[in-house]
C-alpha cells in the first residue's frame, strides 16, 4: 500500500504551519506592531498584573488597577510621580481653618466625551456615589458628610472630621469623575465615559485580554496624550508576563523577583522601587490570645530573632531593603535610623525572653499554599524556634486569609502591606479601628499621636508621624522584615517614572525613550 | 435512534443536575470570606455585612441553592459577584477562545493520529517502532513543558508567534490564527501521540479479524479493505479516545491558558475559584457539563453509525 496520502497530508500541514507563521510575522498580529509603534510615540502597550473588574468609577481601586481608569477618567487632582498634588479637574483647592471644609474650584472648559459638560453637579454626583457604591475604596470617603454645589465651578466638601489623606484620595480612585449622563445610563461598568485623555475603543478591546484606549481628540491638556493609543494587556501569570516583555509584545511590564534575572539579561530598562513592607503583624499586643505577647520584651525578642537579610536573599532574591519600621520611605514618618532598630541578634533575643520571664510557648499563624513562600515559613519557623517560640502554621484558603486576620483569629501573622502616607498607614495598622488591629489595642500615647496627625497643623502632623513611628517600633507592635522592590521593566523604546506609593507608574509617566 | 438520543439526553440532564448540585454544596464549605474579598481590606464590618446581605449569603444554604437552580432553569445564571457582569455573557465571551483551541487541537489530532496510526499498523517495521518511541516520549512530556519550550523558541527567540494574548477571529483572522497556534501545538503533541497509539492498536486488531482475512481471500484490493472495512471497524476506538481527549483538554487547557494569558474558560474557572466567585464558577461547571454531554452524545451517535451493533447496546 502506498502512502502518498500521508505525504500529501504532511505537506499540507507543513504549508499551513508556514502560512500561519507568515501571518504572524507579517505583522497582522498586534504585538510586534505595538512595540515598533512606540518608537514613533504611536502605541504604548502595558502588561498589567491585574484585570479590571468594572469601569464604574465608584468601583475604582488603587495600585495595579489605577492604570485602567486613568486613560478614560480625569481625577479631581493629579498625583505627580513623586506624590506632589497638581491641578487636574480642580484648579484650586483650599481647606478651612480646622480642615473640615474643602473647597474645590473646577475647570470650566472640560466636556465629557459624550458631550456632557463637567460642572460642580457632575462632581457631586460622583462624590456622592463613591462612598455608597460599596466599592473597594469606598471607605476612603467615609469622613465626607456632605458635598454641596456652590456654583457651576465650585464644590464644597464638608467632613465629619479632618482627613489628612483626603487630597491624596481625590488624586486617585475617589477622584475619578465620570459623566453623570453615562452613570444614569447604567452602562458605565463596561462603557466608561469620562473626560480623560483617551477613550475606550470597544472594537479593539477583548475583555480579560486587551483594553485599547485611543486619543480623545478634544482633550483639554494635550501634554498628557504622549501616545496615540494605549493598550493594557492583563497578564496575570508572572511567567507569561516575562515572556510578553522579552518577546516584545508589551513595552512595559511589572515582574517579580523570581523573574527579574531573566528580564535583566534581555536588554530592558529596569526600575526598582518600594511600595509595600513585609513582616510579622503582632496583633495580640494585649495578650488576649497569647499572654506572652503582652510583654514588650517578647515582642522585641521576636524582632531581634528574625534573620531579615537571609529571608530577603532567599525569598526576595535580595531585591529590597531590610527595615524595622512599618512606615515607608518618602513619608513624613520615615526615619533612617529606625531601619536598623532591630538587627538580627538571637543572643539578645534570648536574653530579652529570659528577662521577660517567659518559657517556651507556641503561636498559631496562617499560611496560604502558593502565596507564602516555603522558604519564608521555614525561615520564620526556625528563627522563632531558636528563641523558644514554636510556630504552628495553619493552612487557610487564599480567599479567607485577610478575613481571618482582621476578624482576630490569629495572634500574629506574616503579611505584605502597602505603605501609604502616615495617616493611611495609621488607619491600616495602628488606630484602634484599623483594619489590621483586630484586637483594637491602643494606649494613651498612640491615641494622642494619632490625634495630632489628624487634627494638627502640617508641622505638627510631621512631628507626630515620626513620634508614632518611633513609638510603635520601640514597642515592637510589628516585626517588619523588609521592603521588597517592585521590579518594573520597559523596553528600549519606552521610558517611565515610578509612582510614589503605587505598584505601577501612572499612565502619564510613560514616554517614548529619546 | 430517536429513543436512543432521548435516553442519552435524559441521562445527560441527570448528570448535569447531580454534578451542579454537588459542586454547589461543596463550594459552600470552601472559601467563606467572599464579601470582604470583593470590598477589599479597608472595608468596615458593616460594609461586609451589607454586601453579604446583598449577595444573599445570609440566606440558608438550601434556599440559596433553590434560588440559583430556579434561575438556571430559566436561563438566568445570575451576575458575577466581583464584576457584576451577567455570568452567561462572561462565559460566552470566553467560550470561543477555549473551543477554538480545543476543537482545532482535536481536528489536528484526529487527522495526524489516523495517518500515523494507520501507517504504523499497516506498514509495521521501522515506522511502527518509531511511532511507539515518539508516542511514549511525547506522551511523557507534560503539556506545560511543551508550551514553555514553544514560547521560548518560537515566540521569544524567533518571534514568529505571539507569546501571549488572544485576538478574536472577527477582529483579525491572521492574528487569531497566530494567537492560537502555539497553544494548539502545545496541546496537540500529546494528543496526537496517545491517539495514534490507540488507532494503531485498533487497526492491528481489526486487521487480524477473520472477516478481513476473508475479504483478502476474495481478492479485494488492500486499499479497499483498509478504507471500506478496517478503518470503519477501528474508528470507534479512535473516536472514543478523541472524545476523552476533548473532555480532558477542557480541564487541561487551564494551564495552557495561563501560560499564554488567554481569556478562556479554563482561566475563568481558575479565577472564579481563586476569588470565590460562585455564580461564575457554577456557570462554568454547567456549561462544561453540557459540552461534555453533547460530545459524548455525538460520539455515541457516530459510533452507532459506524458500528450498528453499538446502537443495539
Amino acid at each position: 500500500m502506498k502512502f502518498r496520502s500521508v505525504a500529501t497530508a504532511v505537506a499540507i500541514l507543513t504549508a499551513s504551519a508556514l502560512a500561519l507563521s507568515g501571518c504572524a510575522s507579517s505583522g497582522t498580529g498586534p504585538e510586534p506592531t505595538s512595540s515598533e509603534a512606540s518608537a514613533s510615540g504611536g502605541t504604548l502597550t502595558i502588561g498589567a498584573l491585574a484585570d479590571i473588574k468594572s469601569f464604574d468609577p465608584a468601583q475604582a481601586h488603587i495600585g495595579h488597577y489605577v492604570q485602567y481608569y486613568q486613560p478614560v477618567y480625569d481625577s479631581l487632582l493629579r498625583r505627580e510621580a513623586d506624590g506632589t498634588l497638581v491641578p487636574m479637574l480642580a484648579t484650586k483647592w483650599a481647606y478651612n481653618d480646622d480642615n473640615t471644609v474643602l473647597t474645590l474650584t473646577l475647570r470650566d472648559d472640560v466636556t465629557f466625551t459624550d458631550g456632557t459638560p463637567l460642572d460642580a453637579a457632575a462632581v457631586k454626583t460622583n462624590l456622592d456615589r463613591f462612598p455608597t457604591g460599596n466599592g473597594p475604596q469606598a471607605s476612603t470617603l467615609a469622613q465626607v458628610a456632605e458635598v454641596v454645589v456652590e456654583d457651576p465651578t465650585t464644590v464644597v466638601i464638608t467632613l465629619n472630621a479632618p482627613d489628612p489623606a483626603l487630597l491624596d484620595y481625590l488624586g486617585t480612585a475617589a477622584g475619578f469623575i465620570a459623566s453623570p449622563t453615562a452613570i444614569e445610563g447604567g452602562a458605565i461598568a463596561t462603557d466608561p465615559i469620562g473626560s480623560g485623555p483617551y477613550t475606550l475603543d470597544k472594537t479593539a478591546t477583548v475583555a480579560a485580554s486587551q483594553y485599547t484606549f485611543v486619543k480623545n481628540p478634544d482633550y483639554w491638556d494635550p501634554s498628557l496624550q504622549v501616545y496615540d493609543t494605549i493598550v493594557l494587556k492583563p497578564i496575570l501569570d508572572t511567567t507569561a508576563m516575562l515572556n510578553a516583555i522579552v518577546s516584545g509584545q508589551v513595552n512595559a511590564a511589572l515582574l517579580t523577583p523570581k523573574t527579574q534575572a531573566q528580564a535583566a539579561a534581555a536588554n530592558l530598562t529596569e526600575y526598582q522601587y518600594p511600595t509595600d513592607w513585609q513582616g510579622l503583624l503582632i496583633f495580640d499586643r494585649d495578650g488576649a490570645m497569647v499572654p506572652e505577647l503582652a510583654d514588650v520584651k517578647v515582642r522585641q525578642a521576636i524582632n531581634y530573632a528574625i534573620d531579615k537579610d537571609t529571608l530577603l536573599a532567599q525569598v526576595g532574591k535580595g531585591l529590597g531593603t531590610v527595615t524595622s519600621q512599618p512606615f515607608g520611605e518618602g513619608t513624613d514618618a520615615f526615619e533612617k535610623d529606625l531601619e536598623s532598630a532591630y538587627p538580627y541578634d538571637p543572643a539578645k533575643a534570648k536574653k530579652l525572653m529570659k528577662e521577660a520571664g517567659v518559657g517556651e510557648f507556641s503561636v498559631t499563624m496562617p499560611t496560604v499554599s502558593g502565596f507564602f513562600d516555603p522558604a519564608l515559613t521555614a525561615g520564620i519557623g526556625q528563627n522563632l524556634a531558636d528563641i523558644g517560640i514554636t510556630v504552628n502554621w495553619e493552612n487557610v484558603a487564599g480567599t479567607d486569609l485577610v478575613s481571618s486576620m482582621v476578624q482576630g483569629k490569629y495572634a500574629m501573622s506574616w503579611f505584605s502591606l502597602f505603605q501609604g502616607s502616615p495617616w493611611v498607614a495609621a488607619n491600616q495598622i495602628i488606630t484602634p479601628n484599623a483594619t489590621y488591629n483586630p484586637f483594637h489595642t491602643t494606649d494613651p500615647k498612640v491615641d494622642e499621636l494619632v490625634k495630632q496627625i489628624q487634627f494638627g497643623s502640617e508641622e505638627e502632623q510631621t512631628t507626630a508621624a515620626k513620634s508614632l513611628n518611633e513609638y510603635v517600633v520601640d514597642q515592637a507592635w510589628f516585626a517588619p522584615f523588609y521592603r521588597p522592590s517592585q521590579v518594573l521593566f520597559t523596553d528600549a523604546k519606552t521610558t517611565t517614572e515610578p509612582q510614589l506609593q503605587q505598584a505601577v507608574p501612572s499612565i502619564y509617566s510613560y514616554a517614548p525613550a529619546k | 435512534m430517536v429513543s436512543f438520543i432521548f435516553r442519552r439526553l435524559v441521562s445527560g440532564v441527570v448528570v448535569l443536575f447531580v454534578v451542579s448540585t454537588l459542586t454547589f454544596f461543596l463550594l459552600y464549605f470552601s472559601a467563606t470570606s467572599v464579601a470582604r474579598n470583593i470590598l477589599g481590606e479597608s472595608a468596615t464590618q458593616a460594609q461586609v455585612q451589607l454586601k453579604e446581605t446583598e449577595l444573599g449569603l445570609d440566606q440558608p444554604l438550601v434556599s440559596r441553592y433553590l434560588s440559583w437552580l430556579g434561575g438556571v432553569v430559566q436561563g438566568d445564571f445570575g451576575v458575577s459577584w466581583f464584576t457584576s457582569q451577567p455570568v452567561v455573557g462572561s462565559i460566552l465571551g470566553r467560550l470561543p477562545t477555549t473551543l477554538s483551541i480545543v476543537l482545532a487541537t482535536i481536528v489536528i489530532a484526529a487527522v495526524l493520529a489516523t495517518l500515523l496510526g494507520v501507517a504504523a499498523a499497516v506498514r509495521r517495521g521501522w515506522i511502527d517502532r518509531l511511532l511507539q518511541i515518539v508516542s511514549i516520549g511525547a506522551s511523557a512530556v507534560p503539556q506545560f513543558v511543551v508550551a514553555i519550550v514553544l514560547v521560548t523558541v518560537l515566540a521569544i527567540q524567533l518571534r514568529i508567534f505571539p507569546a501571549t494574548g488572544y485576538v478574536p477571529m472577527n477582529q483579525d483572522f491572521g492574528g487569531w490564527l497566530a494567537s492560537i497556534a502555539l497553544p494548539i501545538l502545545a496541546l496537540a503533541i500529546g494528543a496526537v501521540a496517545s491517539t495514534a497509539q490507540q488507532v494503531r492498536s485498533a487497526v492491528i486488531n481489526v486487521l487480524s479479524r477473520d472477516y478481513v482475512r476473508t475479504l483478502r481471500s476474495r481478492g479485494l484490493a488492500p486499499r479497499e479493505i483498509l478504507f471500506r472495512h478496517v478503518l470503519r471497524g477501528a474508528a470507534p476506538a479512535g473516536l472514543t479516545v478523541l472524545s476523552l481527549q476533548f473532555i480532558g483538554m477542557l480541564g487541561g487547557v487551564v494551564v495552557i491558558e495561563q501560560i499564554f494569558a488567554l481569556p478562556g474558560m479554563g482561566f475563568l474557572a481558575l479565577q472564579s475559584t481563586t476569588q470565590g466567585d460562585m455564580p461564575v464558577l457554577m456557570g462554568v461547571v454547567v456549561y462544561i457539563v453540557i459540552i461534555v454531554v453533547i460530545v459524548n452524545l455525538l460520539v455515541d451517535l457516530a459510533v452507532g453509525w459506524l458500528n450498528p451493533k453499538a446502537r443495539v447496546s
